[in-house]
């Protein structure tokens, strides 16, 4: 499996601490909210890596198995999306989110979260759109009315939603909070 | 996180649990000094640190430490100086095995008992090795 990612580790045949010695390096030289790969044949990495991410606050997205190999994906984390304040007026909650989807009512999902986020758990059916793409992919949705955008903290979704109202679609809404806090059925496509 | 280290042994094993918690550490943003005193010395001693001996008896591990490809403690001490690592060597030691501040690798500290516990009074984490 291919994920988009904004930058590639090969840490393969290092022994314990090079791979988060490195990781940590290269980390160093990414923009908050861009995404890592890092390949690792050091077994210990996989528990390794996600204790390093909670100790330092990046966001750990899953790793993901090809033969010798361990992918692991990291996010760095952006102090931006923590903040709480959101401009979109036209808002919906998680609840309210999963009990439409549970009614069967047609509803259009819009997950603006980067491709290995997505990957890794999202609503079954939603549309992967990152954020950065969304300028030059929006006419995707054109056909598409009630658009809930979706992603991990609510932060990405209310830019995605001012956005595509600015740009003329109707009825857009922002889920609150995001992801993170999700309970409803969630699909991978790791695989 | 603060982590204080001390390291009063000069194997190859030594080493290796020294540097590798030290450099795991640093890159995980924490604070680290190490305090080496004696036979830890070895492992800054800019000759000694490249031939450390393996204990008695584990010297076919040697084709293990090949296999899992781990770096040459010379590696691990330039990046563990070079991620901020704290390293002090001990003045007594250093006196009683008739050893200067030029034997050992660049960038360390050469301090006494106090220097060392006033670096760990409030460390998170306590290691002996």
């Amino acid at each position: 499996m291919e994920l988009t990612v904004n930058k590639v580790l090969d840490a393969k045949g290092l022994a314990c601490p090079m791979p988060i010695v490195k990781t940590k390096k290269e980390m160093n030289t990414l923009e908050p909210g861009q995404v890592m790969e890092i390949q690792a044949t050091d077994k210990g990495s996989t528990a390794d890596i996600k204790a390093w991410a909670e100790s330092t606050g990046q966001q750990y997205l899953g790793t993901v198995t090809e033969g010798e190999t361990l992918k692991h994906y990291l996010r760095k984390a952006s102090s931006e999306e923590e903040k709480t304040e959101i401009k979109h007026p036209d808002v919906i909650s998680l609840d309210d989110l999963l009990k439409q989807i549970e009614g069967n009512e047609k509803v259009t999902v819009l997950d603006v979260r980067e491709p290995a986020e997505y990957a890794f758990g999202h609503i079954p059916g939603a549309i992967n759109i990152p954020l950065g793409e969304l300028e030059q992919r929006f006419e995707e949705l054109k056909n598409s009315e009630d658009v809930h955008i979706i992603c991990r903290t609510g932060k990405r979704s209310d830019f995605a939603a001012q956005k595509l109202t600015e740009k003329g679609l109707k009825n857009i809404r922002n889920v609150i909070p995001g992801m993170k806090d999700w309970k409803g059925p969630i699909e991978t496509t790791t695989k | 996180m603060k982590v204080a280290i001390i390291a009063a042994n000069g194997g190859m094993f030594d080493a290796y649990k020294v540097f590798n918690i030290a450099t795991a550490a640093a890159a995980t943003d924490a604070e680290v000094g190490i305090f080496f005193t004696f036979e830890g010395l070895n492992l800054i001693h800019k000759e000694a640190h490249k031939n450390l001996p393996m204990p008695a008896g584990t010297e076919h591990f040697q084709e293990g430490f090949k296999k899992a490809n781990f770096p040459p403690i010379e590696e691990l001490v330039s990046m563990a100086s070079e991620m901020g690592v704290k390293m002090i060597a001990c003045q007594l030691t250093m006196d009683v095995m008739s050893l200067e501040k030029e034997e050992f690798v660049e960038g360390i500290d050469v301090g006494g008992a106090v220097t060392f516990l006033t670096f760990a009074k409030d460390a998170d984490v306590t290691l002996t090795f």
